[in-house]
């Protein structure tokens, strides 16, 4: 170290929260007999702007270099102080706290043992800050342009947004077509459906010239950090190109039928096929999975619009930021789960959501088993709250609103059907109740279970056995069609995607905030934010909001044009490494690589890849690697100085 | 009575948080313990805990986020779990008795664990006595 550290020692009385527990004036004198210490103050609130004058006249007037405040948890305070110093021009990274408050007067009543234990703080406090270096921000050139994974609701807003602030937006999605779930939801309220909602905010990305849309596509690599991303993504043949006018004779000599995914399984579709009325880009696509490449479909087109031959494509983007939106997919019961499977008269929400739609199969009429049901009982929780044993614990949030939505155009469409509703429990939250409340004008009816009901699929036909929870009794109630309520788990194709973006997942799949609370839209990867259902159940409303969400937090990493990283980072000593690796496997952030210095191998950190978590140095075997801010010698410093140990 | 000396690594997220949080919550605890703060229980050297002992601990804790996902680091904690879960077989070669080292997940939101934890440390330690190296952990 070039200068001789000359630190400044600061006990805050925290008004009586410190001095009425711990003698102030004992740690101040205390702290003047350690080493290096050349002056030693306390002030009744020294976050206070007297108290930060004190600070900032006595670096002047002493040339402190290395400031220590004994006063309140680093998490309370920190960022002040540093400002304190950063205001008259001394690295803000030689600071050191000790926290007297929280982990000291407050939880010890003894005077005595208190003022001792603040005094061991301050020794530790200043035997780390006699070592501290000054450290400085890194910044880097931010690229404007972000790239969007999933093109359902909340992906299409973030893009909207960030373009409408002039970032270039590379919209990604795997499957043929933009619109995601919500093109395949029912009526919503206010009488919209969820293909329109889709629909318009498909008009207005196609016409905008900043967002770049990819359907069958995926993200295959990533490298780099915030502000600066190398994507690769893999463009798969659609085999159709734009020559298209959607004539449809290639779909009539395609001998291949499959069940319909778009459809829940409802209906069959070609190997050559329109995903959805409305679905974008408005081509044929041929899906490889099932196609023979007999040539029929070819032959048939007049306008040369297939191309059975196509390649796939890799397209290598730079992009400052990345939105995860790739959703969720409806949970689907397990044969003879509520019967399901068993009887072609049971079928799950999403199925019923088609059947209502003008645009779904059986174009908006209610037909259930060929023809429509004089009576329905939809069975909420279906798969959700634990209440079968292969269900998922957590709440699936949309179902209750979804299920009441559905009843109220079940009763206007068809007054006579008999409607209803057995539940556990049901929700449905904010402005959603009242269609709890005009469900129940309908006279739709609700049967309260603590045992979940038996579906009983007999000869005649469906009954519904349940005990009703108020009056206590054992019924049976006869039913055309039971519709079971399903909700959302994580997508189960999803695993690719999460080991190349290094997302985590909680333990029921979704992707993981890295703080609920704090960073309630971001990734724990610096760089990369999470939208819509991907991170958890959530209704149409909700996921366009996290898409807004999202798109104005990246706005706020990528409009200045420079990022800046934490300078609390790993660094390594090049001619200590020895090039073993370890750092390299433990990384969780993929920061360090192996790069050539003067013939050798050695270990390298992208300082704006890495977080800070300093788990490099403590494997490293040689102590090559250190951890800013948190050097073995640092740490060692502490522990010798509390310890007693030696001298510090 | 003798007062052992307990150091703790606490990492900042989770420990060092819930450390605060008895703080705020003013439940009080004994005085032996000395909270380092690290970024992450991962950061955590075994060095650090040889350290500690050498130079006169009675008792080390080395305190994260819960595995296997609480870490704000991805999976710092599960490095520190290997980590330790080898060293403590050492401990015995080491002269130092299986209960004057600890490897603890507490959450932001545990004080009452990280009271726990403290009290049954400070107990056990004292029963134990002064930390008195056997072999050659103390330098000479």
């Amino acid at each position: 170290m070039s200068e001789e550290p000359r630190i400044g020692v600061y006990v805050c009385h925290c008004g009586l929260n410190i001095a009425a527990t711990v003698d102030v004036k004992a740690v101040v004198e205390y702290a003047k007999s350690l080493p290096n210490v050349i002056i030693s103050r306390d002030y009744v609130f020294m976050c206070s702007t007297p108290g930060q004058d004190l600070i900032r006249d006595d670096i002047k007037n002493y040339k402190l270099n290395r400031i220590v405040v004994a006063a309140c948890s680093p998490s309370m305070h920190e960022p002040t102080f540093r400002a304190t110093l950063e205001s008259v021009n001394l690295n803000k990274y030689l600071l050191e706290m000790a926290n007297i408050r929280e982990h000291c007067s407050w939880v010890h009543s003894d005077k005595k043992v208190a003022t001792e234990k603040a005094k061991d703080l301050v020794r530790m406090a200043v035997a780390k800050a006699r070592l501290l270096e000054p450290l400085e921000e890194q910044e880097y050139v931010a690229q404007q342009s972000v790239l969007v994974l999933g093109g359902g609701v909340a992906g299409m807003r973030a893009s909207l947004d960030l373009a409408s602030w002039g970032f270039d937006v590379y919209l990604i999605e795997k499957s043929p077509t933009l619109g995601g779930r919500t093109a395949l939801t029912g009526w919503l309220r206010h009488d919209r459906r969820g293909a329109e909602v889709v629909k318009a905010m498909i008009k207005e990305i196609a016409r905008n010239g900043k967002i770049h849309v990819f359907t069958n596509s995926e993200l295959i690599d990533l490298s780099g950090f915030p502000g600066n991303f190398a994507a690769k993504i893999k463009i798969n043949p659609r085999y159709v190109n734009e020559r298209c006018t959607l004539c449809g004779e290639c779909e009539l000599e395609c001998p291949v039928e499959v069940l319909n995914e778009y459809e829940y399984g409802l209906n069959r579709r070609k190997a050559i096929y329109i995903p959805f009325r409305n679905s974008y880009p408005q081509f044929y696509v041929i899906d490889p999975r099932v196609c023979v490449k007999c040539g029929e479909c070819v032959k048939a087109c007049r306008y040369n619009a297939i191309n059975l031959n196509e390649k796939e494509a890799t397209l290598d983007l730079k992009v400052g930021a990345i939105i995860i939106a790739t959703g969720y997919d409806p949970y689907r019961p397990v044969r003879g789960e509520y019967g399901y499977g068993l009887h072609e008269n049971i079928v799950t929400l999403f199925q019923l959501e088609r059947l209502l739609d003008p645009e779904g199969p059986t174009h908006g009429e209610l037909i259930i088993g060929g023809k429509v049901p004089k009576s329905i009982a939809f069975i909420l929780c279906v798969g959700s709250r634990g209440t079968t044993p292969n269900a998922k614990s957590y709440c699936s949030r949309m179902c209750c609103t979804s299920t009441l939505m559905n009843t109220i155009k079940i009763k206007e469409r068809y007054p006579e059907t008999d409607v209803f509703v057995f539940y556990k429990d049901i929700t449905t939250y904010g402005n959603d109740e009242s269609l709890y409340e005009e469900a129940g004008g309908k006279l739709v009816k609700f049967v309260k279970f603590e045992e979940v009901p038996v579906v009983d699929v007999g000869p005649e036909g469906l009954y519904i056995d349940v005990k009703e929870v108020t009056i206590q009794e054992d019924i049976r109630i006869p039913v055309d069609a039971v519709i079971l309520s399903t909700g959302m788990v994580p997508r189960r194709d999803q695993s690719d995607m999460l080991s190349v973006t290094r997302a985590s997942c909680s333990p029921d799949g979704f992707i993981r905030e890295a703080h609920l609370k704090l960073r309630p839209v971001e990734a724990p990867s610096a760089g990369i934010y999470l939208a819509g259902a991907v991170a958890g159940p959530k209704n149409i409303i909700e996921s366009i909001r996290m898409g807004s969400a999202a798109a104005s937090k990246v706005a706020t990493l990528l409009s200045q044009g420079k990022v800046k990283a934490e300078p609390l980072v790993a660094r390594v000593n090049e001619e200590r490494c020895s090039g073993c690796k370890v750092c390299v496997g433990v990384c969780p952030y993929r920061a360090i690589s192996m790069i050539e210095v003067n013939g050798r191998s050695v270990a390298h950190v992208e300082s704006a890849l890495c977080m800070g978590c300093g788990t490099c140095s403590a494997a490293c075997p040689s102590g090559a690697m250190q951890h800013l801010g948190f050097k073995d010698n640092q740490i060692v410093a502490q522990v010798v100085a509390v310890t007693g140990g030696g001298s510090v | 009575m003798f007062e052992p000396k307990i150091v703790v690594f606490a990492c900042n997220w989770c420990t060092y948080a819930a450390v605060d949080l008895a703080g705020t919550s003013r439940i009080s605890y004994p005085p032996n313990v000395r909270v380092i703060r690290v970024m992450c229980s991962g950061r955590v050297d075994p060095q650090f805990v040889l350290e500690a002992f050498k130079n006169g601990a009675d008792g080390v804790i080395v305190a994260g986020c819960h595995p296997p996902v609480d870490c704000h680091y991805t999976n710092g904690n599960i490095k520190a779990l290997r980590r330790f879960t080898l060293f403590r077989r050492l401990l015995n070669d080491l002269g130092i008795e299986q209960e004057r080292f600890r490897l603890e997940w507490i959450s932001a939101s545990e004080a009452d664990k990280w009271v726990k934890v403290v009290s049954e440390m400070v107990e056990d330690v004292r029963k134990l006595g002064p930390f008195k190296p056997k072999l050659g952990v103390k330098e000479v």
